[in-house]
């Protein structure tokens, strides 16, 4: 019926207790709500402790005077930091500390600007030179590339003139039967020796 | 255009045939749309090693050499007109590449008597 038990419960308990008894709680053990009661306990009726007038009175006023001084520390206490926090938000040195934070948030602010300014010229000033750059390079290339196609055009003008000059002496219809008959007198020989001195002959055996 | 060279082998025939067939076959190209820029002979010459043609055993052959510039689309059909002609030994089209203006290997001297 009574089990020794441990648990958050029993920690204040614990703290009141004399240090001698064991710490037990009533525990329904075997039998249930609805068994029947057992025969050496048939004729019980539980009377709870009679209580003593004297000794009540006496706790009374003590406990009523105690629980006076506990409320009125209490109040003591919450008054005191009530008027800390009043003093905090509307005293007098929350304006003069208002206005300080104020003037330096003002000046970071200012500070600020002038930075910003200072980089947006200099940014400003840094992207003008930049485009410049940009234009001049694409004036050098545009230049670059007229001039190639100058040179270009020029290379091939004179391969066409080239080309023009040596048309004089294609062959047509009109001169095929001269060159056939030029070409028949005058047999070319392409074959020619040459030693290690570099000593060119041109003279070979015609077979 | 790109720029060809036709060596050919004709024959050891008498001049006016040999004239006549190297007339002929520049006419040929020239109908097919070529220009021909340059004809040299190289003469009758010993060939190389004995050729078969047209049922015929060649030992000599005259060697002409035709620059021309034609469209590469017409070399099949010439060529094949050639194989044909009784004439001809060996047709031979080879593409001319573009010369560069001097060469490493010779120096001054040599490429004088060379020219000569």
């Amino acid at each position: 019926m009574f089990q020794v038990i441990g648990g958050r419960s029993v920690q204040a308990a614990r703290l009141l207790a004399p240090r001698s008894t064991v710490l037990v709680e009533a525990v329904r053990g075997r039998k249930s709500r609805s068994d029947p009661v057992a025969k050496s306990k048939e004729g019980r009726i539980k009377v709870p402790v009679s209580v003593d007038p004297v000794e009540m009175v006496v706790l009374k006023e003590r406990y009523s005077e105690y629980k006076l001084i506990m409320r009125a520390l209490r109040m003591e206490f919450k008054e005191g930091v009530l008027r800390k926090k009043y003093e905090e938000e509307m005293g007098s040195q929350a304006e003069l500390r208002a206005r300080q934070e104020e003037e330096e948030h003002r000046a970071l602010m200012d500070w600020n600007n002038q930075e910003n300014l200072r980089i947006l010229k200099a940014r400003v000033i840094r992207i003008q030179q930049e485009e410049e750059e940009a234009e001049r390079k694409k004036m050098e290339a545009a230049i670059q590339r007229e001039q190639e196609q100058q040179e270009f055009i020029r290379q091939k003008e004179e391969e066409i003139l080239k080309l023009q000059e040596e048309a004089k002496n294609f062959v047509t219809l009109e001169n095929l039967d001269q060159r056939i008959e030029e070409a028949l007198d005058n047999p070319k020989n392409y074959n020619f020796a040459i030693d290690k001195e570099g000593k060119v002959v041109k003279r070979t055996v015609l077979q | 255009m790109p720029r060809y060279e036709l060596a050919l082998i004709l024959k050891a025939m008498q001049r006016p045939e040999t004239a006549a067939a190297v007339r002929r076959t520049v006419e040929t190209l020239m109908e097919r749309g070529a220009v021909v820029r340059n004809l040299e002979n190289m003469g009758e010459r010993l060939l190389p090693y004995k050729m078969t043609k047209h049922n015929e055993r060649h030992s000599r052959g005259t060697y002409f050499l035709v620059d021309f510039y034609c469209a590469p689309s017409i070399l099949d059909g010439l060529l094949n007109h050639l194989h044909r002609d009784v004439d001809v030994v060996r047709p031979t089209v080879l593409k001319k590449e573009e010369q560069e203006p001097k060469s490493s290997c010779c120096d001054e001297k040599t490429r004088q008597e060379m020219k000569r």
